[in-house]
């Protein structure tokens, strides 16, 4: 059974058709890319998962559960998070205090403290700046907060949006890494990115979108060798 | 003014301004969470009031469906003002139900929700006045039990009066910005509702419910508009129905001197005009509610955007 099943969903932003018909597929233990050029549909996907929008038609399964009609709130209780596009950390609260909601959810407190500890081994500039407010960091440590934030609900599914946008080489590198750590730990991650090579290297199974439908699907593998894909989207 | 006058306003003022303080800090939880201000807060203070009197008193006039009651149940006055407060602060839940919830589902501007927020302050008033008249009901002086009804001593051959119910406003104040304070700036709940004030669709992101943290908030500023309605109710009196209206626009000034959405803006603000109808001499007495405007005015005037400008909750 996959953790997360989307099956022919449509979703809309007013008259605009942003996602049509798309199923998709995420099972426990892997590491799914979605690519496509800007406006294809892939951040609204994500937000339709974390019930931020509504589906029009079509369902969202999570652990077999249906879960179309839930609450935002009740998706992260169930184990997704989401790292949303542009950051999105809140500003006005200190690096420690988003951190801290990130684990919301839980109630595990002596575990948080360890996992904050965790974090800032991950993200050592987060550490420094523990006790500034969110909004001061650079647009690479917002960045790097945002991505600590989602994961300190651990999640069973961690969804990132573009999490090397704006980051230099080297931290990309590093955000890589800690994919790849973190899925080797057992956490499901579903990964939306520009970087379309760097992501497909880096994961099991890649799904393209455009103009909110799938054109194809596969491993990444595979994939990153298909002339089509090689052309529309790894330059190639 | 002799140095005893200049103490004797400024006890004065302190106390009245911590009570518009508290009220007005009301309005900026339900402003900083939602970006609207709620205009029945001035009927919940006239609730919060009718209900402590209610527990602790008891006894209705000559009007109104209850006329000729003695409920006698005679609650302290501590307990009387907690619960009365509590029920304030689920009235200002059922007003989040059935004022806003609807009108923000459904995307409607925020000029209705000033509407209808009107609407559920003049539906309060009026079934206050036909449950209980319009008449005037005070706290009688032995509701804080055997207790000496006001310290004096003297300053220069001056006497300064200390009301014991001025004790009771200015400690009650402070324990309750003492615990908003914390509960805001330290606990789960505080930091959840931060984080709705910046952004809600990020804080439903961690997993915080916004519908619920929006309940508390509209709990949190009914609750401090009972316990300040009641904290007048029992320094002056409960004037009747229509009695937290000009505390409803004189919280207005409060929160617009201090700075919409601001915290330790309100507190200043409360203090600020409070202080300033102390020190309107006697003989100008009637016209100590307009004091309140004028300062606005002059204030806003060199700092449109309120002494502590505009930010939303932050560490008080
Ligand atoms: N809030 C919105 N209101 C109206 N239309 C929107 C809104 N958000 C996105 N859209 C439209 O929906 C379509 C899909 O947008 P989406 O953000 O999902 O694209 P994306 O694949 O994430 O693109 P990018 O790579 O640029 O982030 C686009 O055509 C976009 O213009
Ligand atoms: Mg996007």
């Amino acid at each position: 059974m996959a953790l997360l099943e989307l099956k022919n969903i449509c979703v809309n932003y007013g008259a605009i058709q942003a996602v049509r018909g798309l199923d998709l597929e995420v099972h426990s233990g892997e590491v799914v890319t979605l690519i496509g050029a800007n406006g294809a549909g892939k951040s609204t996907t994500l937000r339709a998962i974390s019930r931020l929008l509504k589906v029009r038609e079509g369902s969202i399964h999570f652990e077999g559960r249906d879960i179309t009609g839930q609450a935002p709130a009740s998706v992260v209780r169930m184990g997704i998070a989401q790292s949303p596009e542009g950051r999105q950390v809140l500003a006005r609260l200190s690096v420690l205090d988003n951190l801290e909601l990130g684990a919301f959810v839980r109630k595990d407190r002596a575990a948080i403290k360890s996992d904050i500890s965790r974090m800032f081994q991950l993200f050592p500039r987060l550490e420094e700046r523990k006790q500034q407010s969110a909004g001061t960091l650079s647009g690479g440590e917002q960045q790097m907060l945002a991505i600590a934030r989602a994961m300190m609900s651990r999640p069973k599914l961690l969804m990132l949006d573009e999490p090397s946008l704006g980051l230099a080489p080297l931290i990309i590198r590093e955000i890589f890494a800690i994919i790849r750590n973190l899925n080797a730990e057992g956490t499901t991650i579903l990964l939306v990115e520009q970087n379309a090579r760097l992501a497909m290297q880096h994961s099991h199974r890649t799904y393209v979108l455009d103009a909110g439908q799938m054109t194809f699907t596969g491993s990444s593998q595979e994939l990153l060798s298909d002339e089509r894909v090689l052309h529309a989207y790894l330059g190639g | 003014m002799t140095l005893a006058q200049f103490l004797q306003n400024m006890l004065n003022g302190i106390s009245i301004g911590s009570v518009y303080a508290i009220f007005a800090l009301g309005y900026t939880l339900v402003f900083s969470i939602l970006g609207i201000i709620n205009f029945a807060h001035g009927a919940v203070f006239t609730l919060g009031a009718y209900f402590t009197y209610s527990l602790a008193v008891g006894q209705f006039g000559i009007n109104g469906l209850l006329s000729g009651l003695n409920l006698g149940l005679n609650v302290p006055f501590a307990v009387a003002l907690l619960i009365g407060a509590l029920a304030a602060g689920l009235v200002g839940v059922l007003l989040e139900r059935l004022a806003f919830k609807p009108l923000r589902t459904r995307g409607g501007d925020s000029l209705l929700a000033l509407v209808s927020s009107l609407g559920v302050a003049l539906v309060i008033v009026n079934a206050i006045q036909y449950l209980v008249g319009a008449e005037i009901y005070t706290f009688p002086s032995g509701v804080f039990g055997d207790i000496k009804p006001a310290l004096m001593f003297q300053l220069f051959g001056q006497t300064v009066v200390v009301r014991t119910v001025q004790i009771i406003i200015f400690t009650v104040c402070i324990v309750i910005l003492a615990v908003l304070g914390y509960l805001i700036n330290f606990t789960r709940l505080g930091k959840a509702l931060q984080a709705v004030a910046e952004n809600q669709t990020t804080a439903s992101l961690l997993g915080i419910s916004v519908d619920r943290m929006i309940l508390a908030t509209f709990f949190l500023s009914g609750f401090l508009g009972g316990v300040a309605g009641t904290l007048v109710g029992t320094s002056f009196g409960i004037a009747g129905p229509y009695f937290g209206v000009t505390y409803g626009l004189k919280g207005l000034a409060v929160i617009v001197l201090g700075g919409l959405g601001s915290i330790p803006g309100a507190v200043l603000g409360g203090l600020f005009i409070g202080l300033a109808e102390a020190f309107v001499p006697p003989d100008y007495s009637a016209y100590k509610e307009a004091v309140a405007f004028a300062f606005l005015f002059i204030v806003l005037l060199v700092r449109p955007q309120g002494l502590l400008g505009r930010s939303l909750i932050q560490k008080v």
